[in-house]
Formats: C-alpha cells, sequence, structure tokens
C-alpha cells in the first residue's frame, strides 16, 4: 500500500531528471502519473524504464505554450478521470547574461518556461482541484528562488516570481484541501543543467566544471544534489500527511540557502 | 520494511504530542526509540501504549537540565549501542510576559528549556555522530522561529537562535554524513499549549484559550491548527536516507503563515 494509492498526477517535463524520478517515487507510492515532454522519442524510453504500464500516461507539449500546458493538464483529467497532483516541473533558461546585457528574448523565454508555465498549468489544475476539494501543487522552484546568482537573473527572477505565486495561490485555497508548494533543489546535474550549463557558466566567466563546484562549495555538504532527494520531498508534499504544509518553499539544497 | 530500519533515535520530551508522535512514526518505520521526559511514570504509562518492546525505552529527566539532555544522550548509546537520530523535540514556556515585566528567572528558564537544551543534546550527540560519519539531527522549532508574537519573547528569541544554531551547525558537519535540519510548525494543540495556552492569552491580551488557538489558526491559510502527525510525517523523512542531502532546512509545517 503507497501514500499516494488512487492519487493521478500531472508532471511536466517528467520525461528525465527530476520529473523522471518524481514520476517514479509517485508511481511507486500507488499513484497514476501523467509525464510531459517535447520529444515522443525520449519519452517512450522513459515510459519504458518506468515498466509502469497503465500507470503512466504520456502527453506530449511545450510548456511555454499556454494552449500545450491547459491541455496537458486537460490532457490528465480526460485520461484518468481526475487530477489531484500537479507538478509543474518544466524549466529552465536560455542566452544567459549580466542584467546590462541581457535581451528582451531571454528574459521572455525563462519567463515562459518557468512562470508562465507555472501559472498556466496551476490555473487549469486549480479549476479542477477545487470542485473536489483536494489538490496538491509542488512547483519546482529552485536554490535561486531564493538567493541570485550573477547572469542569470532571467532564471532567478523567473524562480523567485514561482515563490510568490505559491505563496498567493496558498492562501486562496488554503480551506480547500488543496496545498501549493514550492520546492527549491540545489544544482544537480540533470540533463538540462549539462544543456544550459555551460552557457551559464560561460556568462558567469566560469568553466562548467567550475559552475558545479561553485554550487557544491556553497553548500554545507559541498556537493550537488540528487533527482531522488526532491522525489522524497514531493512524495511528503502529495501524501496525506502534507495536508498541513503549504505556501512553504521547502529547501533541499544541501544547506545553501540562508532561510 | 521500514525506512528506519536498524536506526536508533532518542527524543527529549517524546513522551506526549509531537515528540510521541515522532516516537510512535518512528518505531513503525522499524528505528528503536529512547522518549524522554520528566515524570517516570507518564514514561513507563507511555512504554506500555506505544507497545513496542524491546525496541523502546523510557529515560526520565528534565530537558532544561545539561545532565538530563547529555544523560538521555549517553542511556541511548549504552542501551542500544549507537545513536543515529537525536531529536531536541523539548521546549515551552512557564510563563508569558511582555518584555517590560519578563523576570530574569522565566528568561533564564526559556533559554536553558528551549536553547541550551538543543546545543548541550546537539554537541553531546555530534561527538558521537562525528566518528561514525553519519547522523540525523532534528530540533524541533517553531513558526515563531521565524515570526515574533508579543508576549512570548523568550520563546520567540530561544526559537530564533535555535534556528541560527542549526544552520551553523549543518555547514562544520556538512561533509561528514550528518545533517542537521529545524522543524517549524504553526500552532498544535499539545498538551503543553492546553497548559500554557491560558496564560499565554492572557498576555497577549486575548479573551481566552480557544482565541489563542484561533488568532493563530487564521494566521494559517488553511485556518486550523497544525497536527503532531503532519510534523511527524517530516521528521520520518528527515530521518532516512533519502533526506541525505537535506540539511541546514528550515522545515515549515504551518499551513501557510510563514512569509519565508
Amino acid at each position: 500500500m503507497g501514500v499516494l494509492d488512487g492519487r493521478v498526477a500531472c508532471i511536466t517535463g517528467g520525461t528525465r531528471g527530476i520529473g523522471l524520478a518524481i514520476a517514479r517515487a509517485f508511481i511507486d507510492e500507488g499513484a497514476n502519473v501523467v509525464i510531459n515532454g517535447r520529444d515522443a522519442a525520449k519519452a517512450a524510453a522513459s515510459i519504458d524504464e518506468l515498466g509502469a504500464g497503465d500507470a503512466v500516461h504520456f502527453i506530449a507539449g511545450d510548456v511555454k505554450l499556454r494552449e500545450d500546458c491547459e491541455r496537458i493538464v486537460e490532457g490528465t483529467v480526460e485520461h484518468y478521470g481526475r487530477i489531484d497532483v500537479l507538478v509543474p516541473n518544466a524549466g529552465g533558461g536560455s542566452d544567459y547574461a549580466p542584467v546590462a546585457q541581457m535581451t528582451d528574448e531571454a528574459m521572455q523565454d525563462a519567463m515562459l518556461w518557468n512562470f508562465w508555465h507555472t501559472f498556466w498549468t496551476m490555473r487549469t489544475a486549480l479549476n479542477h482541484m477545487i470542485p473536489s476539494e483536494w489538490g496538491r501543487i509542488i512547483a519546482m522552484s529552485s536554490v535561486e528562488g531564493k538567493m541570485g546568482k550573477p547572469a542569470i537573473s532571467s532564471y532567478v527572477a523567473s524562480k523567485h516570481a514561482i515563490n510568490g505565486l505559491c505563496k498567493s495561490a496558498a492562501k486562496e485555497v488554503g480551506t480547500l484541501g488543496i496545498t501549493v508548494n514550492a520546492v527549491c533543489p540545489g544544482a544537480i546535474e540533470t540533463d538540462v543543467m549539462m544543456a544550459q550549463g555551460p552557457g551559464a557558466a560561460e556568462a558567469m566567466g566560469l568553466t562548467y566544471e567550475g559552475l558545479l563546484q561553485t554550487f557544491a562549495e556553497e553548500s554545507a555538504i559541498k556537493r550537488l544534489n540528487e533527482v531522488d532527494d526532491v522525489a522524497a520531498v514531493c512524495v511528503l508534499l502529495a501524501s496525506d500527511a502534507g495536508a498541513g504544509i503549504t505556501g512553504s518553499m521547502i529547501s533541499i539544497d544541501g544547506g545553501t540557502s540562508p532561510y | 520494511m521500514g525506512k528506519l530500519d536498524g536506526k536508533v533515535a532518542c527524543i527529549t520530551g517524546g513522551t506526549r504530542s509531537i515528540g510521541r508522535a515522532m516516537a510512535d512514526a518512528f518505531l513503525a518505520e522499524g528505528a528503536s526509540v529512547v522518549v524522554n521526559g520528566r515524570d517516570e511514570a507518564k514514561g513507563r504509562a507511555c512504554l506500555d501504549e506505544m507497545g513496542a518492546g524491546d525496541r523502546a525505552d523510557f529515560y526520565a529527566g528534565d530537558a532544561s537540565q545539561q545532565s538530563a539532555v547529555e544523560g538521555l544522550i549517553d542511556f541511548t548509546i549504552e542501551r542500544f549501542g549507537q545513536l543515529d537520530i537525536c531529536c531536541l523535540n523539548s521546549g515551552g514556556v512557564q510563563m508569558t510576559a511582555p518584555v517590560a515585566q519578563m523576570t530574569d528567572e522565566e528568561w533564564r528558564l526559556e533559554v536553558d528549556w528551549n536553547l541550551n537544551h538543543v546545543f548541550w543534546g546537539m554537541r553531546r550527540s555530534l561527538n558521537h555522530m562525528i566518528p561514525r560519519q553519519s547522523g540525523r539531527i532534528i530540533v524541533t522549532s517553531s513558526v515563531e522561529g521565524k515570526l515574533g508574537k508579543p508576549g512570548i519573547s523568550g520563546y520567540v528569541a530561544t526559537k530564533h537562535a535555535v534556528n541560527g544554531l542549526v544552520k551553523a551547525a549543518a555547514h562544520e558537519v556538512g561533509t561528514l554524513g550528518i545533517t542537521v535540519n529545524a522543524i517549524l510548525p504553526g500552532i498544535i494543540e499539545t498538551d503543553i499549549v492546553r497548559a500554557t495556552g491560558p496564560d499565554s492569552a492572557i498576555a497577549m491580551g486575548l479573551d481566552g484559550y480557544d482565541a489563542l488557538i484561533e488568532m493563530f489558526a487564521q494566521e494559517s491559510s488553511i485556518k486550523r491548527p497544525n497536527t503532531v502527525e503532519e510534523v511527524a510525517a517530516v521528521a520520518v523523512l528527515l530521518a532516512s536516507d533519502a533526506a541525505r542531502n537535506m540539511t541546514g532546512c528550515l522545515f515549515p509545517v504551518d499551513g501557510g503563515t510563514m512569509p519565508y
């Protein structure tokens, strides 16, 4: 018997990295899970890897598009009949540069990818959760949702915005059996980090290895976090035991964030 | 198979309320647990209720006293051969008063009970955990460790101090397989809140105990007090292998009360 037996979860960007680890943890606890990604081929490999049969379903979509965000959530309800847990997990940034050189396009890209996607999926999901008076929204923020590194202001600002969104929404639905939390992981060497890290490092005047080292050195554990660290906290927040935790920004960062 | 199979925990103030819920949850996950409290009879009754046989024991002592806190840790190691999880959970106030009327005696008690107890327990535990390169320290702080209510300045100040202690210690032992975290519950109707709540309400100028509980509930998003089980679930997570990379964390269980 799992702590998520009978629950239905939707995870954006769930085909790899943190999202895939959350999907696996949720399935292990008895949930049915929709995972999302842009690439159906990558998803097929992930679904094979999960080996969860009917307990996993893939919905393709680009979270930078509102209609896709809404379709992913609505598609979850259509496929499994409900949505209990939403994890807006996809995110990233591009064309990192100091604010003085940052382009509108780079700022907009990060805001769409991180903030707007979280807002669009949250709004759609809440309209299903409010009538059923049960729900869990677990937004993927970051240690950079509490702090700030130079040259990645787009990422930092959009993750801070997610935290604010969660705090407001938590108060709106707090008496309706719905919790809204953000998890704030430290640096994890996911596929997204490997893809975007070198660009971010260059903008900071570092090598990729130097960037990872900077993150590790800031922490108390002097190493990077792991995807399973985040998944364990998501299971708790998604479970009945998490009913009393809302509006929180849970640090999973090896002791980096000061608050 | 439990998440804490083979682990050994001790819990200050573990016979009732939050500490007791932690003890029950740890036992359910396979750990052995020593609970602590001042009253021997209550401790024995608690062991009977828990029904965990040889996996549970009781150590009598006042958590505001250094000898009792250190004695609990030494007893646990002697009794079960090791200490993996140290929950420094006891705490509270005896009297409430605005700063202008706060007595030295009450202030010293609160510093000993809420702050020094955590320091004594943490230091003793770390000296056992550091050579073993493994351990979990879980401190029961409070929503008042980040906020501040009138009339309970000693509690607020010591819980803020505890948060600082947790963060500093987390950095000291972060590479040694030891995590140090605090849980920050919102108001919970524990035995101690029921005992001291009426006086706290008066010190805050409120119309009785129910008004005090209602004031805390209204500050939250869920508009109700938290429960001991909600805190215990977080303690299990922090004690488990899954949380090996979570440290220095001030984990709120407050229904959305704190702004950060």
